[in-house]
C-alpha cells in the first residue's frame, strides 16, 4: 500500500468508528425536573440510573421494561434518572463507571451478562448501590441486590393456557392434533427456566399433550425463528411460546402465515409487535419495571435490600399473564378458570414448579 | 420418525434459506471473478436489508422497499469498489471495515430514524406468487403428490425465484457472452484484457456494484419477504457463508446456488431433526453445530484443492 492509501483508508475507519459509537454515547438523558402534566412532582436526592445490555433501549423488552420502572420513579418519587446504553459487551464496565463516578445511586445493570462486570464495579465504588436484573450472585456483596424473577412460574400458566387451548376449538387455527411448541433462543440456564415452567403448565392440565422445543442457537435471527414455527406448525402445534428475543418475532410471522397462535414473552406483546392481534393469545410478562420501581422506592426510603438476592414470582407480581386481548371473549372461562387456579396453588405453594426440563 | 423428518417442508425451507446465501454467494463469485475479494457481502446484505425496511415503512409499498434495498447495495459496494480499486488498498482490509460500518451505520440510522436502536416496526412482508390450496395426507396418492409439488415449488416469494434465475442467468452470461468472457479474464490476466483495449477499472467496478446490488436484494429478501422487521445484526454471518459458497461453488454462479442450496437443506434439517431430541436426548447446540461442520467438512474434504481466479485480490496497476 502506497501512503495516499493509507491515509485515506485511515480517514474512512475513522470516519467508521465515529459512526458505529456515536449511538452509544447519545443523550438519553432525564433530568426530574417536572412532568408533562404541569404537577410538581415530590423532590427526592437520589439519582438513580441504569446500563442496557447490548439490545438497548427499543428491544420491546427488558430494558424498555428497566426504563419505564425509571420512568415511573422520576414522576412518583421525584427522583433525577440516566440511561446509558451499551453498544457492545465492553460498553459495560465504563458505562457503570461514568455513572458512579457522577454519583448515581442506585444504578441497574440490566442483563445476566453483566453479572461479573457489577462484582467487581461494587467493590471499586463500595457507596453506591447495584442493582442486578436476571443477575444471580454468590455471595452477595453488601451494596447490591440481585433482582431475580421466577420465569418459570408465569411459563407455569402460559403451558395452562397453551395445554387447554389447544383441546379447545374457541379459534379457527386450533386443530384437533394435541401438539403444542416451545422456541427458545439459546439452550441455557434462563431459557430453560421458561420451556421447563411451560412443559409443566401444559402437562398439568393435558397430561398427553405433546411438546416439541426448538431452539435457535441466538436472540436475533429472525429469519430462522420464522423457520422454527413453520416447523412447529408442520408438525401440527397450533399453540406456540417463544422465549427467544428477537427471533420470536419471526415465528409471530410463522403463526400468522400458516394459522397457529402466539404467546408472548417478557412484556405484553400485543402492545409491542404491530398487526400480531390475530395470533397473539397472551404474553408472558415479567415485570422488571416493577422490580426497578420497587428498588428505587427502597432507596428513597432508606431501605436498600443490599447484599440479597429479591426474587420476584406470582406472589410478588414479578411476573404473571397479559390479557387475552382480541381473544378475551372467545377463550373459554374453563381456561380463565385453570389459569386462576395454578395462580393461587403456586402462590399458596401445593405446586412447585421445576425450573429445568 | 422419518416420515416426520422428510417433510414437504424440509425442502421448501431449505429453498428459502438457501435464497439470501445463494444472492450473496452469486455476488461473490461475480467480484472475484473480475478479480476483486468481497468479504464485504455481509455488511452489505445488512444495509439492504436496512433500507428495504426503512423505504418501506416511509411509502408503504413494498417493491420500492425492494429498489431502496438494491441501490443501498449499490451504494456500499461503490465505496468497496473505489477503495480497492482505485486506491488500490487490501482488499480484505477494506471489505473488513464496510461490515464494521455496515453495523454501526444501521444502528446509528435506526436511532436517528426511529429513536431507538433494536427492531423496527413491522412491515407487510411480500406474500407468495402461488396459493394454491393442497393438504397433506389429504387422501389419495395424487393429492399427496400434488402437495409435496405444491409444498416445494409453488409456495415462495417472487425473490425465491428470482435467485434460481439469476444463477441461470449469470452463469449463460458467464460464458457466452463478451462481457462474461472479459469479467473472466480480469481475475486470471487483466494485463491481457488492457492490451486489448478493454478498461480494467471500468470492467471490475461493474462486477463489484453487481456483487452489491445482489447482496442488497439478499437482505431485501431476508426483511421484505421472510420476516417483515429490521432487527440490528439480523444477517447474522449469511455474508460469510455465502463467501464459503462460492468458493464451494468454484466461482460459477450455478455451483454458487447449489451449495447454498446444500447449506440451506443442512440448516433446514437440522431444524427438523431438533424435533426429536427429546427422544434421544442430544442437547439442540450438537444440531445448530451440524451446518457449520458441514461448511468445514465440504471446504476440506469435498472441494479439497480448489483454484481461485489468478488475479483475485490483487489491485492492477496500469503499466
Amino acid at each position: 500500500m502506497n501512503s495516499k492509501t493509507i491515509r485515506v483508508l485511515s480517514v474512512l475507519l475513522a470516519l467508521v468508528l465515529l459512526v458505529a459509537f456515536v449511538p452509544g454515547c447519545a443523550k438519553k438523558t432525564d433530568t426530574g425536573t417536572g412532568t408533562s402534566d404541569g404537577t410538581t412532582p415530590p423532590k427526592s436526592t437520589v439519582k438513580a440510573a441504569m446500563v442496557t445490555d447490548v439490545g438497548g433501549l427499543g428491544d420491546k423488552s427488558f430494558n424498555d421494561g428497566a426504563y419505564s420502572g425509571l420512568q415511573r420513579a422520576e414522576k412518583e418519587l421525584g427522583v433525577e434518572i440516566k440511561v446509558l446504553e451499551s453498544k457492545e459487551i465492553t460498553d459495560y464496565e465504563s458505562n457503570i463507571d461514568q455513572l458512579a463516578t457522577a454519583g448515581f445511586s442506585p444504578i441497574f445493570a440490566v442483563g445476566f451478562l453483566m453479572t461479573d462486570t457489577v462484582s467487581k464495579m461494587a467493590t471499586a465504588f463500595p457507596d453506591t448501590q447495584f442493582g442486578g436484573v436476571d443477575e444471580f450472585f454468590d455471595p452477595v456483596p453488601a451494596n447490591v441486590v440481585g433482582l431475580n424473577f421466577k420465569e418459570e412460574e408465569g411459563s407455569y400458566l402460559a403451558g395452562v393456557v397453551a395445554g387447554l387451548a389447544t383441546k379447545d376449538s374457541f379459534d379457527s387455527k386450533l386443530n384437533s392434533d394435541n401438539v403444542i411448541g416451545f422456541v427458545g433462543g439459546m439452550d441455557i440456564p434462563l431459557i430453560q427456566k421458561f420451556e421447563a415452567g411451560f412443559i409443566a403448565g401444559a402437562k398439568s392440565v393435558n397430561p398427553d399433550v405433546k411438546v416439541i422445543s426448538l431452539y435457535a442457537g441466538n436472540f436475533t435471527d429472525q429469519a430462522k425463528g420464522k423457520e422454527l414455527g413453520y416447523s412447529l406448525i408442520e408438525q401440527k402445534a397450533d399453540v406456540i411460546y417463544a422465549a427467544a428475543g428477537q427471533v420470536g418475532l419471526g415465528t409471530v410471522e410463522a403463526c400468522k402465515d400458516k394459522g397457529a397462535l402466539f404467546i408472548g414473552v417478557d412484556v405484553d406483546q400485543y402492545e409491542t409487535v404491530a398487526n400480531s392481534g390475530d395470533v397473539m393469545l397472551t404474553s408472558m410478562i415479567k415485570r422488571v419495571d416493577n422490580a426497578v420501581f420497587e428498588t428505587i422506592k427502597a432507596v428513597v426510603d432508606g431501605s436498600f435490600p443490599g447484599g440479597t438476592i429479591k426474587v420476584f414470582g406470582l406472589a410478588e407480581e414479578g411476573v404473571g399473564l397479559a390479557p387475552y386481548h382480541d381473544f378475551e371473549s372467545k377463550v373459554p372461562q374453563a381456561i380463565k378458570d385453570a389459569v386462576e387456579k395454578a395462580r393461587t396453588d403456586i402462590i399458596a405453594g401445593t405446586i412447585t414448579v421445576p425450573t429445568a426440563p | 420418525m422419518l416420515a416426520d423428518i422428510i417433510t414437504p417442508d424440509l425442502f421448501a425451507s431449505a429453498l428459502r434459506m438457501a435464497t439470501p446465501l445463494a444472492l450473496a454467494a452469486i455476488g461473490g463469485t461475480i467480484c472475484e471473478r473480475s478479480g476483486v475479494v468481497n468479504i464485504a457481502l455481509e455488511g452489505i446484505m445488512l444495509c439492504g436489508a436496512f433500507a428495504g425496511v426503512a423505504v418501506t415503512l416511509a411509502v408503504g409499498n413494498a417493491w420500492l422497499g425492494v429498489l431502496a434495498a438494491v441501490l443501498a447495495g449499490v451504494v456500499i459496494a461503490a465505496i468497496h469498489a473505489f477503495t480497492s480499486i482505485n486506491l488500490r488498498s487490501d482488499q480484505v482490509v477494506s471489505g473488513t471495515a464496510i461490515n464494521i460500518l455496515a453495523l454501526g451505520l444501521t444502528g446509528f440510522l435506526m436511532e436517528i430514524l426511529y429513536g431507538h436502536p433494536g427492531t423496527t416496526e413491522a412491515v407487510t412482508t411480500i406474500k407468495p406468487i402461488f396459493r394454491f390450496a393442497s393438504e397433506r395426507g389429504g387422501g389419495g396418492f395424487v393429492a399427496e403428490v400434488w402437495h409435496w409439488v405444491n409444498t416445494i415449488l409453488f409456495s415462495h416469494t417472487p425473490i425465491v425465484y428470482m435467485a434460481i434465475i439469476i444463477a441461470i442467468a449469470m452463469q449463460w452470461a458467464m460464458y457466452n457472452t463478451r462481457w462474461g468472457l472479459h469479467l473472466r479474464a480480469l481475475g486470471e490476466h487483466p494485463r491481457a484484457v488492457d492490451t486489448v483495449g478493454v478498461s480494467v477499472l471500468k470492467g471490475r467496478w461493474i462486477a463489484v456494484l453487481i456483487s452489491g446490488a445482489l447482496a442488497g436484494l439478499a437482505g431485501a429478501n431476508l426483511t421484505l419477504e421472510q420476516v417483515g422487521s429490521f432487527t440490528e445484526n439480523m444477517t447474522n454471518g449469511r455474508g460469510f457463508i455465502a463467501l464459503a459458497a462460492n468458493i464451494f461453488g468454484r466461482w460459477t454462479p450455478v455451483g454458487s446456488y447449489g451449495a447454498s442450496l446444500l447449506f440451506g437443506f443442512a440448516d433446514a434439517l437440522q431444524i427438523k431433526l431438533q424435533i426429536f431430541r427429546g427422544e434421544i436426548n442430544i442437547p439442540p447446540q450438537f444440531f445448530l453445530m451440524l451446518p457449520y461442520i458441514l461448511t468445514v467438512i465440504v471446504l476440506a474434504g469435498v472441494v479439497g484443492r480448489s483454484v481461485g481466479p489468478a488475479a483475485v485480490g490483487k489491485p492492477y496497476e496500469k503499466g
